[in-house]
């Protein structure tokens, strides 16, 4: 699990393009939206890409991105459980 | 009859930045676009540029210029502000790059952070955004860089009556890795930080 919230981060970094942000520098556990990282709605759909660009994991409805976005380790638990690839 | 005043002039190049006919000293990074290296100069916090398509980071930056001259601070409201810029290529650099990301049936992935990006009054939108810019917003392209349209737009923006007193007007250009911006600030009176007049020939001086 530990693996996959790292790999969580840098894919986060690199989609949203967090020039300024580092691995470390992510809570695993903070709020990605709101405070936190301070995404925006825009940065969701992106996210919503994200699962299923390199997970497999088609969100049906995109408020399911509500739960599912909460924080880093939220997203790990969700991809470990639902992934295809 | 209305006069336009410069008070401030801003030029980015694909290597050059000035600044009222001055040359900025902008260090270049290894491994660093330039774009973000002019950021990096200004030293401002702003993380949305790094979302920025490269047409807006190139307005955006001329614009911190150009506002840095005024010593308002962004989060000030400006309600007698507006923003009018004008391009060639509208958004085109920005629409080939979301065209990438549709182009593969089989590695189709319409990314919505470019998407965004895909009109060329996104620009002043952002820079409106940043600056609380609450007049006139409008970008409009054209053939090619028109001294003579643009000072009349900047007449009619500044016009008696609509209660704007300041203006960033200017051409930002951006595509295929080529930046090309002219961006002034203008405004309705004289004052102490006055450039000189802009009376349809006084421009050119800029032009480096």
């Amino acid at each position: 699990m530990d693996a996959l919230v790292q790999e969580l981060k840098e894919k986060v970094i690199q989609a949203l393009n967090l020039e300024d942000v580092t691995p470390d520098d992510i809570d695993a556990n903070a709020p990605l939206f709101g405070e936190g990282l301070g995404l925006d709605s825009i940065d969701a759909l992106e996210l919503i890409v994200l699962m299923e660009r390199n997970y497999g994991i088609k969100l049906k409805n995109a408020n399911e991105g509500k739960d599912i976005f909460k924080s880093i380790q939220v997203m790990a638990d969700y991809i470990s459980k639902n992934r295809t690839k | 009859m209305t006069e336009l005043y410069i008070q401030s002039a801003v030029r980015i190049t694909s290597d050059q930045v000035w600044v009222n006919g001055e040359k900025a000293n902008i260090t270049r990074e290894k491994e660093s676009a330039w774009l973000t290296d002019i950021y990096r100069h200004l030293g401002i916090q702003y993380p949305k540029f790094f979302k920025m398509d490269n047409l807006c980071k190139a307005g955006f930056l001329a614009s911190e210029f150009a506002m840095k001259g005024t010593n308002l601070e962004p989060s000030e409201e400006k309600r007698d502000w507006s923003v009018l810029l004008f391009n060639r290529s509208s958004s085109l650099d920005n629409d080939q790059n979301y065209q990438k990301t549709i182009a593969d049936s089989s590695n189709y992935f319409p990314s919505p952070a470019v998407f965004v990006y895909t009109l060329s009054n996104i620009v002043t939108g952002e820079i409106a955004i940043r600056n609380k810019i609450m007049g006139e917003s409008c970008s409009y392209i054209m053939e090619k860089f028109d001294e003579e349209l643009l000072y009349e737009n900047g007449l009619i923006g500044l016009s008696e009556g609509k209660g704007i007193n300041n203006l960033l007007i200017g051409w930002v250009e951006y595509i295929d890795g080529k930046c090309d911006v002219l961006l002034f600030h203008v405004s309705r009176e004289k004052n102490a930080n006055t450039i000189c007049s802009w009376n349809n020939i006084g421009i050119k001086k800029f032009f480096l």
